[in-house]
């Protein structure tokens, strides 16, 4: 069975109003949501790309998934509104603190970039005005070699038959060009009378001209898909990713997860552990050498 | 020997197989509707109206037209069964969930059920 998940539920400040909407989207059965903050980029001034607030400051209890029995999942999400080829920096630190990247091109040429070059997983697709320009196969086609995802919102269309129209168009001409392959539905909306339940978006994304698995995979597995390709992009292929452990606070602990990373045999490990410390302090050293080496990179550069 | 007596002490199977080899003729769907204020009431005839005006803006005169069913109406929690042709179950379906307003508050249609079969869904 798949899992239902909701990747876009805009971040608000009111922490009353954010467990409503999270006890609602647990109730109606999305087992992953993800908090979305967007970061409008502008070419003039020291751009300030918000940072995740931490999430046991904005929920105290998860509430637990309906029919599942297991708590709901809590993603950050970072959108970026681009209006510029230079508003996306490629691997920039302050992108990491966030578990799913997501783009917002507002031309055709930045359309063109993000499907191309861009490491994002998301590409959003505006909904709530006519679109600035057309799709073109060439570029959605290059988007799904590369397993990115474009995102297609449904709350303006509840709240305005004005926004439905341009929801419904700007879908139908998306799901035209490349066949409700890689796209996912999602609410965008920080009201819970406005979210609806996971089959109720798969039939909605009918009316975009998708089959019925389609839309179901808009819901679910192209959304799991968006989250393993997020993961991929912070490791090297999915395959290795470095840990930076402090050195000072705790040495004993971290110590033995970076040698279980290195080695393969962490009982041998443990051994030389008991019998000497100096040995552990070199294999830190080695462990930690990565992410201080890139660190002296990006400052240089 | 303990054993094979508490199965036979099992009472028999309470489920039923339906099995339906052609498509349908009507499809069935519990829904309720959630509303900002939750003292509004409503009547069977104001709530199928409702429903009514939602398959109108979304799909204009023809859609409005399309016949379907409210066999059941429970006022106090407000839910219903509604019986529609099953080739305008998706049209049904989607103006219920595009539906967000009722007298300028807030509302939201939360489908419980969709059955091929009445008797299940009642």
């Amino acid at each position: 069975m798949s899992l239902f998940m909701d990747l876009n539920l805009p971040f608000t400040a009111d922490k009353k109003r954010l467990k409503t909407l999270l006890e609602t989207a647990a109730h109606l059965g999305f087992s992953t949501v993800a908090i979305n903050y967007v970061h409008k980029a502008q070419s003039k001034g020291k751009q300030e790309i918000p940072k995740p607030t931490p999430l046991d400051q904005l929920v105290d209890e998860l509430p637990i998934v309906q029919g599942r029995s297991r708590p709901i999942k809590i993603l950050n999400r970072l959108t970026i509104l681009v209006t510029d080829t230079n508003h996306y920096r490629t691997n920039a630190a302050e992108y990491k603190a966030y578990d799913i990247l997501a783009v917002h091109p507002t031309t055709e040429k930045l359309f063109h970039a993000a499907c191309m070059t861009f490491d994002v997983d998301i590409i959003c697709i505006t909904i709530t005005e006519r679109l600035p320009f057309f799709f073109k196969r060439a570029p959605i086609n290059a988007a799904r070699e590369r397993g990115v995802m474009f995102e297609v919102c449904y709350a303006a269309a509840i709240r305005d038959s004005t926004m439905r129209r341009y929801t419904l168009t700007n879908g139908l001409a998306l799901v035209e060009r490349n066949n409700g392959k890689n796209v996912i539905i999602s609410s965008g909306t920080d009201k819970a009378l406005e979210l609806r339940g996971p089959y109720d978006v798969a039939n909605l994304a009918q009316l975009f001209g998708m089959s019925e698995a389609e839309a179901k995979d808009g819901v679910s597995s192209n959304c799991r898909s968006v989250l393993l390709h997020a993961e991929t992009r912070k490791t090297a292929s999915g395959i290795i990713y470095t840990v930076k452990t402090p050195k000072d606070t705790e040495p004993k602990e971290t110590d033995t997860d970076t040698i279980s990373m290195v080695t393969d045999e962490p009982p041998s490990a443990k051994k030389r552990k008991t019998s000497a410390e100096t040995d552990t302090d070199t294999v830190s050293m080695v462990t930690d050498e990565p992410p201080s080496a890139k660190k002296q990179k990006t400052s240089a550069s | 020997k303990e054993r094979t007596d508490i199965k036979l002490k099992m009472p028999p199977a309470v489920y039923e197989r339906v099995v339906v080899k052609n498509s349908p003729v009507y499809q069935y769907m519990k829904v309720s509707l959630v509303l900002e204020k939750a003292q509004t009431k409503l009547t069977a005839v104001e709530f199928k109206h409702l429903i009514t005006t939602g398959l109108k803006s979304l799909y204009g005169e023809v859609g409005a037209a399309f016949p379907f069913d409210l066999l059941t109406f429970e006022e106090d929690t407000l839910t219903a069964v509604l019986r529609i042709y099953s080739r305008g179950l998706v049209r049904l379906w989607s103006s219920l969930t595009l539906l967000g307003f009722f007298q300028q508050q807030r509302c939201a249609f939360r489908v419980l059920q969709v059955s091929r079969t009445s008797s299940y869904t009642l």
